[in-house]
């Protein structure tokens, strides 16, 4: 089953963008057989993005948790994409 | 307040001013308690009718219960199981514990759009470029 990654993102915000590139790269340099990503504008979905606790954006969920509020480093992101592979075998 | 009579140690209030306290016109006070939903309210010496603050707790309740689109038959019986919840008929008791339920569900919705709220602001004051309530509502309309 492969990582289930979301960016929650909305008109006018101003880090969605820089959260949406560095997802695409990852996703490229991990495996986009092993990792799915989605925009979630959080206008057209408020209720979703409610249901998983988000009050700003950016925000990103993996399998359906959030896991971060705001920007996360590549680093850091990169970090919590091995760790949810390696749960996932 | 203009109109408020003290007794020994309850305040008592003319139809007036319950009216004007609650938002409930007179006509709607009197009503009340021809259907019973209120008891037999008590009278000064010149006929005027004189509300305690039981009575007042007892309105906050109706109006509180009509909030919730309750009908005024299911009031009454709510308010039964309010004066005697020990001895209260099994329908009434059932009938409280589905009000109870429904209160439950409306409070879990209005928790969500709290929050849906929250969120949209947070977003407008985050945000350079726009304000994405306004933008939904566009999208919406378009």
């Amino acid at each position: 089953m492969p990582v289930n990654i979301e960016v929650f993102s909305a008109p006018g915000c101003n880090s969605c963008g820089q959260a949406k590139k560095v997802i695409r790269k990852l996703v490229e340099q991990m495996g986009d057989d092993r990792l799915q990503w989605r925009e979630v504008n959080v206008v057209a979905e408020l209720d979703y993005a409610v249901e998983l606790g988000i009050l700003s954006t950016p925000a990103i969920a993996i399998n359906g948790e959030l896991i971060f509020t705001g920007l996360p480093s590549e680093k850091k992101l990169h970090a919590e994409l091995l760790k949810q592979l390696e749960t996932g075998l | 307040m203009a109109g408020i009579m003290k007794s020994n140690s309850s305040t008592l209030y003319r139809i007036s001013d319950v009216s004007k306290l609650l938002g409930l016109s007179a006509d709607t006070l009197r009503y009340y308690e021809k259907i019973s939903l209120l008891p037999k309210i008590q009278r000064s010496t010149g006929g005027i009718r004189l509300y305690g603050d039981s009575d007042l707790s007892r309105l906050r309740f109706i109006r509180r219960a009509q909030t919730m689109n309750f009908t005024l038959a299911e009031i009454g019986d709510l308010l039964k199981m309010r004066e005697d919840p020990q001895h209260a008929r099994d329908s009434v008791r059932e009938l409280t514990r589905i009000k109870l339920a429904a209160v439950k569900q409306q409070l879990a919705d209005l928790d969500t759009l709290r929050k849906e709220l929250q969120l949209l602001v947070n977003l407008c004051t985050g945000s350079k470029d726009g304000c994405p309530i306004i933008d939904g509502i566009d999208g919406e309309k378009s």
